[in-house]
């Protein structure tokens, strides 16, 4: 089980250093989509049980797993979804006006 | 040395972050012990994760819904290019006519997984991406053109809004009847026989609600980004 949480840490650090290191911004956009990922992850961990199975209560069933973060995790996928268009979208309209997807060449990005 | 800082705040996070998941305490799961004891008997419906997005977090499963319509509005406003150039490839008969052919199963399949989300794995947000599927295959393989003569840029505005005025007029409608916002067992709402079809109250309809925004909300957005100068 602690292994998954170490998978979860690793994802989330590697989608970190994605973000820090990386000038490409469609490269950065990965990265927080890989911590996304992570979150994800470790929603459907926190909601697994030992043989368990899907939350669908119909006739016969015994263990099911819990329902919550799953439902959390449905939303996490939507939100994540758009987010990421949504950035794609601005990446769009930051190259056409410089022409190049670099951050250390857009300037106006400067903080 | 510019390597070195980034890797050093890194350490220093995963760090903290080891210690936050590997120690861990017990998860107290009195909440969803609780759902799943008398989840089908207060909202009717057997799949438990579609109750707990449409009834007892529906409020929240708005909220979502209503990001999806901002980031869909925000990029046809953002990327307001009229033409598409880049998809001018053109496939072997053998990509149109499997395309051709397989459309109407994804329509019946987004179908079923939106008005069954209630009883087996799927719902309205599952089902609503299968049906934006459609569109964004047409504009792959018949070209953009084609596909907004088929499925029309106002049509697929109307559908989003008219998803989300739906959704808001059934939650007012559980005000109107004396309790809560988006309310479902407490109004006037019959739940059913649990496993039916026509069970669950207001779930279906806000899975029905939630499938035409969250389609026709993709469908926007694919084909806003797709075009260019």
């Amino acid at each position: 089980m602690n292994s998954i949480y170490a998978v979860v840490g690793i994802l989330i650090c590697i989608g970190f250093y994605t973000i820090l290191t990386k000038t490409n911004l469609i490269k950065m956009v990965i990265g927080i989509n890989i911590i996304e990922s992570a979150v994800i992850l470790l929603l459907v961990a926190l909601s697994y049980k030992p043989g368990g199975s899907a939350p669908i209560l119909d006739k016969g069933y015994e263990l099911v797993v819990d329902p919550i973060p799953q439902a959390l995790a449905l939303t996490a996928i939507v939100i994540g979804a758009s987010t990421t268009a949504m950035m794609l979208a601005l990446i769009i309209k930051i190259f056409s006006k410089h022409h190049t997807l670099d951050v250390r060449e857009i300037r106006n990005l400067r903080g | 040395m510019k390597k070195i800082f980034p890797l050093i705040l890194i350490l220093i996070f995963a760090s903290l972050l080891s210690v936050l998941l590997l120690n861990h305490q017990v998860i107290d799961r009195s909440l969803s012990d609780h759902y799943l004891q008398s989840g089908v008997e207060e909202t009717g419906a057997i799949n438990l994760v579609t109750a707990i997005l449409f009834d007892y977090r529906g409020f929240d499963t708005l909220g979502e819904a209503t990001v999806i319509f901002g980031v869909a509005s925000a990029i046809a406003f953002l990327v307001p290019k009229k033409r598409a150039t880049m998809l001018a490839a053109t496939f072997s008969v053998a990509v149109y006519q499997t395309i051709s052919f397989i459309l109407p199963f994804l329509g019946v399949l987004g179908l079923y997984l939106i008005l069954y989300g209630h009883l087996s794995p799927g719902g309205g947000f599952t089902g609503g991406v299968v049906i934006a599927t459609i569109s964004i295959l047409l504009t792959i393989t018949f070209g953009p053109d084609y596909s907004e003569k088929r499925w029309r840029y106002k049509t697929k505005t109307l559908m989003e809004s008219f998803g989300g005025m739906t959704f808001i007029f059934i939650g007012l409608i559980g005000i109107l009847a004396g309790s809560n916002f988006l309310a479902n067992g407490q109004a006037l709402f019959s739940l059913g026989k649990p496993g039916d079809l026509f069970s669950g109250g207001t779930i279906s309809l806000l899975n029905l609600a939630t499938g035409i925004k969250v389609g026709a909300g993709l469908a926007i957005i694919f084909n806003c980004m797709i075009k260019e100068e």
